[in-house]
């Protein structure tokens, strides 16, 4: 980014804010499988490394354990027992069976929002085709333990209210609007935390940006700017921090609600 | 495919490996981590609640055994106490009882005393008697010159001094306050 704001064009100045995201698609590795595109990308990459931190910290911490803990077991039994008592089990005690899974899920996609937070690196978790997998994932999941816990019948008839008035027409109805509220859930799931971590990317890279202007043809803004650019653009990025551990929470949370809703569904 | 890479569906390469690595992942934390991580855990929580409950059985014991100090010590002093009235009590009618023996000891010696010199001074009153009488006779047929006789004597003086301690008995014996005053009055007589 050598060159000044009044020498780019727009379409210059968009390509270096959305910069990330266009070199994240850089292909390291040519793979295909059964013609379907398989290439080893920079955000696979990134994918890759945040897997293995992600194991690498629980892992370590579990083969150290120790009768009188350090502050690392610490963290990693404050993990855990976070994904026993704080994910597991908020409906009912046979919800906790799920937080292994909810808990891998929140650690994963924290590694992923923080290690996207890294200079140069890619935020996995602002690709929709990421999210939208891993809420998939959730609506399956919370299909199949639907069906497993209250039976196929019991819980497909359990989309409609009982006592419903003109059943003829309320019950087919119904039906309708509780699976499109159903089918919302990993489609909102999946938007929330894409729209999450990218905004927050793009806000960061826009206020960097606006440091272009500095020493521009408008004298005013051109001083101002550099006072404006550099702290807004910290203060969001200490803001993306705090949204990393948020959104990580959320998407961790609601996947375990999703599920057991699905478990206790016949209930309510 | 979005060439900016911001809407990127489907992105095929992404979307593969995510659920390769995440399978992976899941896996290897569900049968690996998480175990050991949930035994230690527990086993520490077991440990700790057994401290608890030992601490609370130990806390418990302790608290009888303090009542049960308590109640001895309560027990002792009170039996203490007993003792110090009893002995009190028993050292008071020891007191009392020297004490009326010792008076009873002192009246007896006074009354003793008291005989003897009555005694004593029956005694000598005869003696002094019997001497009057002698000089009396003596002096007395000194004076006249000629031998009375003596048995005659002896009945006219014996007479005439029972006369005389008649006379004083009728006369003396009205002031007399103790028995102790009317015997010096009478010695001082004699």
């Amino acid at each position: 980014m050598s060159t000044m704001l009044a020498q780019m064009n727009s379409e210059e100045l968009r390509s270096e804010i959305i910069h990330t995201w266009e070199v994240g698609q850089d292909v390291y590795l040519e793979l295909s499988l059964f013609g379907i595109d398989i290439s080893i990308t920079k955000a696979v990459i990134f994918l890759w490394i945040g897997a293995a931190i992600t194991f690498l910290i629980m892992f370590v911490g579990s083969r150290m354990l120790k009768n009188r803990p350090g502050a690392y077991q610490v963290i990693v039994e404050e993990l855990y027992g976070f994904g026993r008592n704080s994910l597991g089990g908020l409906m009912g005690e046979e919800g906790k069976k799920w937080f292994p899974y909810t808990l891998t899920l929140f650690i994963f996609i924290l590694v992923l929002n923080l290690i996207g937070l890294v200079p140069n690196s890619f935020p996995v978790t602002s690709s929709i085709s990421f999210t939208l997998v891993l809420a998939l994932l959730t609506f399956v999941l919370a299909q199949y333990q639907g069906i497993r816990s209250n039976g196929v019948g019991t819980y497909v008839a359990a989309f409609v209210p009982p006592n419903m008035p003109a059943k003829p027409i309320m019950v087919p109805f119904m039906f309708v609007i509780e699976w499109i509220s159903e089918l919302s859930k990993p489609l909102t799931l999946a938007m929330r935390l894409y729209a999450n971590i990218l905004a927050g990317h793009l806000l960061i890279f826009i206020f960097l940006s606006f440091i272009l202007y500095a020493g521009g043809t408008n004298t005013a803004i051109g001083l101002a700017m550099p006072f404006l650019s550099v702290p807004m653009g910290l203060a969001l990025y200490g803001f993306e921090v705090f949204v990393a551990v948020l959104q990580a929470y959320i998407f961790a949370i609601l996947t375990q609600i999703y599920i057991e809703l699905s478990m206790y569904k016949a209930e309510h | 495919m979005d060439p900016t890479g911001i809407f990127d569906i489907p992105n095929t390469s992404l979307i593969f490996w995510e659920v390769v690595t995440f399978a992976i992942l899941l896996f290897l934390l569900i049968r690996y981590v998480y175990p050991p991580i949930r035994d230690m855990i527990n086993n520490r929580q077991a440990r700790i609640e057994e401290a608890i409950d030992e601490a609370q059985k130990t806390r418990t014991e302790a608290k009888e055994l303090l009542d049960e100090y308590r109640r001895q010590l309560d027990e002792a002093r009170g039996e203490s106490r007993r003792i110090l009235d009893e002995s009190r009590k028993q050292a008071e009618a020891q007191r009392t009882r020297t004490k009326e023996e010792a008076r009873e000891e002192g009246d007896r010696i006074i009354q003793r005393a008291r005989e003897e010199i009555d005694r004593e001074r029956e005694s000598t009153i005869r003696e002094i008697r019997g001497e009057v009488a002698d000089m009396v006779v003596t002096a007395s047929s000194r004076v006249i010159n000629q031998k009375l006789d003596r048995g005659e004597h002896d009945r006219l003086i014996q007479e005439s001094l029972d006369n005389l301690e008649a006379s004083q008995r009728n006369g003396g014996n009205g002031g007399n306050g103790g028995s102790r005053a009317g015997s010096e009055t009478e010695s001082g007589r004699v």
